[in-house]
């Protein structure tokens, strides 16, 4: 930016110097920001592996006593295992909705295709306390109240516009003409899509249904009316032993649960950083 | 075929999502006969005016906030070369990859009265006792809206990046400095990116939960802990309902004033309108 010729530029001096602070003082605002965001994941992080009984930060001493004490108690490994099949299991659902659908919303034409859209992603945006208490409702005739299949039926409404996003994103930027040269030569046009297009398009549908997958693990208030008595998912029980706080278990649970967030998100960045390698 | 594909998406999404928000709807009417009761409820008692006021005031500041903390690191975001872009694009996105009960969970350890924030002023002697920074409308605010900023500032960056970055360097070549080229073309050009960040994250600001319930005084009490109580400590379902039923109706009027100036269809980057 230096090496661009400014007219008069050796005239106002004083602006180049304002300019340079105004860049100073917005590093240090933007840095300061950063900070606010990514501290309490460090600091939760940090007292994990505290060797203290209470919930101080910085933590006394290091241990990994409190990951033992989760790993040892029955009541978070069955929360950890209902927590993975229904989010395994409402992620699945949402892919086999959201992928023929992000089809038809970037290859069709369709009436009233703004309406359509907004509503698939109306499930993202609506509060979760009116989705919660209408499913309970709702789920209270059809007996699917306390089941992980209710659960994962619910979770997969709000799961499959990560997965439509994601899908519909990698299918606009895909190269059709691979699909019609397949059916030039003579390939089914089903066939073509599901050997052709399907595998250039999977990185999207990995990362929407990861995406789905975390939300499902991290949702409270449908899981808590749903789920929320025996074989509670990890997120009820976390929410119930924050709210009587006492030691760091919590924040070991918290721990796994981002260690799980950070995992998810390095692999579907690997994904993409892959897919751009195989398509470059 | 297009009907075909989507199906499936439409039946699932009628019958577990509109079909439950239908018979919530239903159940504040018609309970035990029909009667208008918990809707008027809604309206008089002060308990409810209280609280919807308090939703709206606390969904409001928290939404400025995010709004004012994520605008200049989407600026950032649209200047900063290819590697530092990725680098803050990480620190922007992992806590939104982290549970909202964990993060609320992490203020509660850093605001307490043994918090790091007031073992750090009491040893740096700017105050002598402990601060009571917990179980305050504050307490609540910092949270929300650090909870809340990935989001408003993944929408601006989106949106700064569909302004036509050569406008500037034309200003500048005109004699303009690095402050006006920002202030009467830049600006501009993002407020309607602004807006918005602004509608989704106050539609999200408002069904909060978790948030005030850890961090704030019964003071603080936000629609969704109210809800919360009537539906599973006092049982009342038509009252739970029915002020489900109107939190369901502001965030629809909301969703669809968004859609009807910024389009729905923008975040999976369909069509501009």
């Amino acid at each position: 930016m230096s090496i661009t010729w400014i007219p008069g530029s050796r005239r106002r001096g004083g602006f180049e110097i304002r300019a340079y602070m105004g860049k100073i003082a917005l590093g240090a605002s933007v840095l300061a920001i950063i900070v606010y965001l990514i501290f309490p994941v460090i600091v939760v992080l940090a007292i994990s592996f505290s060797a203290g009984n209470f919930l101080t930060f910085p933590p006394s001493g290091l241990s990994s006593r409190w990951y033992l004490a989760i790993a040892r108690d029955p009541e978070w490994v069955s929360a950890l295992e209902v927590s993975l099949q229904v989010g395994s299991l409402s992620a699945t659902i949402a892919c086999l909705l959201g992928v023929p659908a992000a089809f038809a919303l970037v290859r069709y034409v369709i009436p009233a295709k703004a309406l359509l859209s907004a509503l698939i992603l109306c499930a993202l945006i609506t509060p979760p306390i009116v989705t919660a208490i209408s499913t309970y409702l709702f789920f209270v005739p059809l007996g699917l109240n306390n089941t992980v299949l209710g659960l994962a039926c619910a979770h997969a409404v709000s799961g499959t516009p990560f997965v439509v996003i994601n899908t519909a994103a990698s299918l606009r930027s895909a190269d059709r003409n691979l699909e019609r040269a397949a059916i030039i030569h003579g390939a089914h046009p089903l066939w073509a899509v599901l050997h052709i297009t399907l595998p250039i398009i999977a990185p999207g549908i990995v990362i929407g249904a990861i995406l789905a997958f975390v939300h499902s693990v991290h949702e409270l208030l449908v899981a808590s009316f749903v789920l929320g008595g025996v074989g509670k998912p990890v997120a009820v029980k976390i929410w119930s032993g924050v709210q009587a706080t006492s030691d760091p278990t919590i924040a070991a649970a918290s721990a796994i649960l981002i260690g799980l967030a950070v995992l998810t998100f390095a692999s579907a960045a690997a994904t993409q950083s892959l897919a751009r390698r195989r398509s470059a | 075929m297009p009907l075909l594909l989507l199906l499936p998406c439409l039946i699932w999404i009628s019958f577990f999502f509109l079909a439950p928000l239908a018979a919530m709807c239903w159940r504040s009417i018609a309970s035990e006969g029909f009667s208008l009761e918990p809707y008027a409820v809604l309206f008089t008692s002060p308990l409810y005016t209280k609280v919807i006021l308090t939703t709206v005031k606390t969904a409001s500041i928290a939404t400025v906030g995010a709004l004012v903390l994520a605008y200049p690191l989407a600026y950032v975001l649209t200047t900063a070369s290819r590697r530092l872009r990725a680098l803050i694009l990480v620190c922007v996105l992992v806590p939104y990859w982290v549970d909202i009960i964990v993060r609320s969970f992490s203020w509660l350890i850093l605001l307490g009265d043994n918090g790091l924030i007031n073992k750090m002023l009491m040893r740096l002697g700017v105050i002598a006792a402990p601060l009571a920074l917990l179980y305050t409308a504050a307490s609540v605010l910092v949270a929300m809206i650090q909870i809340l900023l990935p989001l408003a500032t993944i929408v601006l960056f989106g949106a700064m990046l569909r302004i036509d970055r050569t406008l500037l360097a034309a200003a500048k070549i005109h004699g303009a400095s690095e402050w006006q080229a920002f202030r009467t073309i830049f600006l501009p050009l993002s407020l309607p990116g602004v807006y918005g960040a602004g509608l989704l994250v106050f539609v999200l600001a408002l069904g909060f939960y978790v948030t005030p319930a850890l961090l704030g005084s019964p003071r603080e009490t936000m629609i969704a802990q109210t809800i919360m109580v009537e539906a599973s400590q006092l049982l009342d379902w038509s009252q739970a309902s029915a002020a489900g039923a109107v939190l369901l109706l502001i965030t629809t009027a909301i969703a669809a004033l968004y859609n009807r100036y910024f389009s729905l269809d923008r975040l999976w980057g369909g069509t501009d309108k």
